[in-house]
């Protein structure tokens, strides 16, 4: 039941983003989808594996294949969709947790949740270019294969 | 595309050129205030330069600017800059964007003043009211209340809070403050609201309420971002999108932990 209920918040989450972020119409719903896709593959990554940045990592991978697919369909660019689904796993909180460290001069706190937030944002950027390398690749793969069957 | 007329001079060649770069540098500089990649940016300015039959094109857009050179043999190279002073989040506007420069390539229109009024519509492209988006900030703020474990009173203190901000930013973008001052102001704010929340026995968690409105602040999406520009290669775009990212952040935690001192 908190499982769904975290859904529940992780799309509203994002649709609040999107919404700042003016996507219209039914782009909003489907990018908000996006977030509660991540959040979903996110829940399901911890309870197997449990490290943070790995689970990070496996839900921005499905988020931008569900981008990308999207995309594809509606020709708009991609950004639209894994912005406003990467939001619930935006390390945010853990950034704002870092600088206060900071601010109190509490460094040893600094540092550890400083390579957190540094490691999970890593996570995050790395799974979207990852994904839209490997998918550019597969599909200039795609129209090679193609192109050739219509020449022969 | 060929020239438009094989038979005209150097001289309004170049006039054409130059009245055509500077419009695809409109589209690379909308481009890049609505959020875009810088790569994404580059790509774009090169397919357009080249469908008006330029030869070589060599573009660099970093964060603040865009530099293009494009060459061709009717007119040698034509240069331009532009400088890029801010840059929020559009994503109607970069789709719109993507769609003009993709109907560009295809067809390129002979007179740049079809380009003119597309760009023209684009600038007036629809936003949300100040009411929906008022509703927007109450609908992060409460939710990632819940997300971080925060309880239904939490919750609702923080989307008032957020219902509450978005005045206050409009009120400080309205006098002119900049971004720092915007981001002291608004969690100082932040901070002192939840706080007298708590204090009021209305709800339970300070940490959790500011966690919420925290989120609507505090740079997440450009700290992510600025580390993808760097791994696709953009490294200076990535660093300078990084280090501002992190003086927000800075400035942003430093406005909440005052607060927190106050109370």
């Amino acid at each position: 039941m908190t499982w769904i209920l975290q859904l529940v918040w992780a799309f509203f989450g994002s649709m609040g983003f999107a919404g700042i972020f003016n996507v219209r119409g039914k782009k909003l719903i489907t990018g908000s989808l996006g977030g509660l896709i991540a959040w979903g593959v996110y829940l399901l990554a911890r309870h197997w594996i449990g490290s943070d940045p790995i689970c990070y990592l496996i839900a921005t991978i499905v988020l931008t294949v569900y981008s990308e697919t999207l995309a594809r369909f509606t020709h708009t660019p991609a950004i639209l969709f894994t912005i406003s689904g990467a939001i619930p796993l935006i390390p945010g909180g853990s950034l704002y947790k870092t600088m206060s460290f900071a601010v109190n001069s509490n460094w040893d706190a600094f540092f550890t949740q400083g390579i957190t937030t540094l490691l999970l944002a890593v996570a995050i950027a790395g799974g979207i270019l990852l994904t839209m390398s490997i998918w550019q690749v597969v599909s200039n793969i795609v129209r090679l294969l193609h192109g050739r069957k219509k020449r022969s | 595309m060929d020239y438009p007329d094989r038979s005209i001079d150097r001289g309004q060649a170049a006039i054409y050129a130059s009245d055509m770069l500077s419009r695809v540098l409109t589209i690379g500089e909308e481009l890049l205030c609505s959020g875009a990649e810088i790569s994404r940016v580059e790509d774009t300015i090169s397919r357009i330069c080249h469908a008006y039959g330029a030869e070589r094109t060599e573009v660099l857009a970093i964060t603040s600017s865009i530099v293009v050179t494009m060459y061709a043999s009717p007119y040698g190279s034509v240069t331009q800059t532009r400088r890029i002073h801010e840059s929020a989040y559009d994503l109607y506007r970069l789709e719109l964007l993507n769609q003009l420069s993709r109907d560009i390539c295809k067809n390129p229109p002979q007179e740049l003043s079809v380009i003119d009024e597309r760009l023209d519509e684009i600038a007036h492209a629809k936003h949300y009211s100040f009411w929906q988006l008022v509703g927007f900030y109450a609908v992060i703020a409460g939710p990632f209340t819940l997300l971080f474990g925060g309880t239904w009173q939490d919750a609702v203190a923080a989307s008032i809070i957020g219902v509450a901000l978005k005045p206050l930013q409009l009120l400080l973008t309205r006098i002119q403050a900049n971004a720092f001052l915007k981001a002291v102001i608004c969690s100082i704010f932040g901070g002192v609201a939840a706080g007298l929340f708590v204090r009021s026995g209305f709800a339970q968690n300070v940490d959790l309420i500011a966690i919420g409105d925290i989120m609507i602040l505090i740079p997440g999406i450009a700290l992510t971002n600025s580390l993808r520009d760097m791994f696709s290669g953009d490294t200076i775009s990535g660093l300078l999108r990084f280090s501002e990212a992190v003086l927000l952040a800075v400035t942003i935690a430093f406005g909440f932990a005052l607060s927190a001192r106050w109370l």
